[in-house]
């Protein structure tokens, strides 16, 4: 079916799937070189990882700055048929409460590493300025929320994840498949294409 | 016009002991004098301070043989406005404080470049490292003269953050040396003798 931009679509659109699971993969790659850094010895490879994780954080970022203006400008899927409002409700918080996330923890991290007085320079290239001047109790409130917005977020997206698999798997709608391209993942509500089930 | 009282002739005595004059002594004063440095970290400029540092300065233009500067700096009071960095510059990869807590610049020669700037050809002792380093100055001469200098050092000469951190790309090997220190008369030394 072609776009149609004044109903509903039933499935997400090409580029907002970019920014899913083009986010989704750079969350995780944050979050592995995150929890390895912290516990390196001080050593100019331990600084070249934090950078790495600092240029990875202001792209998503930037990623999250468009796909919000995206998400804003374009109509989204309707919840599948049949949805509970509670879980609609349950749903949306979710999906608010990751976008938060994903200005709140590269904000905080920029702003620790203003307060920390280092420089920042996206993957060597562009040099970015710093939200702050030096200043401890800033440094050690950013990190805070640096911190505990890591688990909140981990939180999150295992709820986000989890409900994605269990309407996959145990209710067997369309919900997974509909932030997937045509054909990757078989649709479980489409009986004709279900995984395991023998065609005559 | 002198009066006679002890403090003066004990003043006047030292001043014809000391023949042929010696330059006027000077001490930094603390809290309006300063010693930063300069460097590159990941490509960016940044500064520091120093604390705590102690300068005997014993300077004359017009007597430059006698003067001497003797430099005492706390190198623990670094302070770049990063507590990593600086407990960093602290261990034992970089000023090493715990073995070698101060560092030392002393100089006895110096050389006139033309109005009120001179050079000191002096030697700093860095980490147990002692090589030469000039310092660039400029004398403003008072009863409380003002020295505005500048000197160029190589951290790797000094083995300063050797090893794995000898990248200069991380870490810049120049490093600017800049102070500007506001003397007093150095309290028990000459007294301001008027010939």
């Amino acid at each position: 079916m072609s776009a149609m931009p004044t109903r509903t679509p039933s499935k997400w659109g090409g580029v907002s799937m970019f920014f899913h699971w083009l986010i989704a993969l750079l969350i995780v790659a944050l979050a592995t070189v995150g929890l390895i850094m912290v516990d390196m010895e001080n050593s100019p490879t331990k600084i070249s990882v934090f950078q790495l994780h600092k240029s990875i954080g202001i792209t998503v970022l930037a990623l999250a700055a468009l796909r919000l203006v995206w998400r804003l400008a374009h109509r989204v899927p309707a919840p599948v048929a049949g949805t509970p409002r509670w879980q609609h409700l349950a749903a949306s918080g979710t999906h608010a409460a990751l976008y938060a996330m994903m200005f709140v923890m590269p904000i905080s991290g920029w702003l620790f590493n203003s307060a920390a007085n280092f420089p920042l320079k996206w993957f060597g290239l562009v040099k970015l300025p710093a939200l702050w001047g030096p200043d401890r109790a800033v440094k050690a409130w950013a990190l805070d929320v640096h911190v505990y917005g890591f688990y909140v977020l981990a939180v999150l997206v295992l709820m986000h994840v989890g409900a994605a698999l269990w309407h996959h798997s145990f209710k067997k709608d369309e919900t997974l498949v509909r932030m997937l391209p045509d054909g990757w993942v078989a649709d479980p509500s489409a009986p004709s294409e279900s995984p395991g089930r023998t065609t005559s | 016009m002198i009066r006679r009282n002890a403090f003066l002739s004990a003043a006047m005595l030292c001043s014809l002991v000391a023949l042929p004059a010696h330059a006027a002594s000077y001490r930094a004063d603390a809290k309006s004098s300063t010693l930063t440095f300069s460097s590159s970290y990941q490509g960016e400029a940044f500064t520091g301070r120093f604390g705590r540092f102690d300068a005997n300065i014993a300077f004359d233009p017009a007597n430059l043989a006698t003067s001497n500067f003797d430099v005492t700096i706390t190198l623990a009071s670094a302070d770049t406005q990063s507590s990593e960095r600086d407990d960093a510059l602290k261990g034992a990869d970089f000023f090493n404080v715990a073995k070698m807590p101060t560092a030392h610049y002393i100089a006895s020669k110096f050389r006139s470049l033309g109005g009120n700037r001179y050079a000191a050809d002096g030697s700093l002792t860095l980490r147990g490292v002692t090589k030469p380093v000039v310092l660039n100055f400029t004398w403003t001469p008072g009863a409380a003269p003002a020295l505005v200098g500048d000197a160029n050092v190589n951290r790797l000469d000094f083995g300063v953050g050797g090893g794995q951190w000898a990248d200069t790309a991380t870490i810049g090997n120049a490093v600017k040396v800049h102070t500007a220190l506001k003397l007093v008369a150095a309290s028990g030394a000459a007294l301001p003798v008027k010939k």
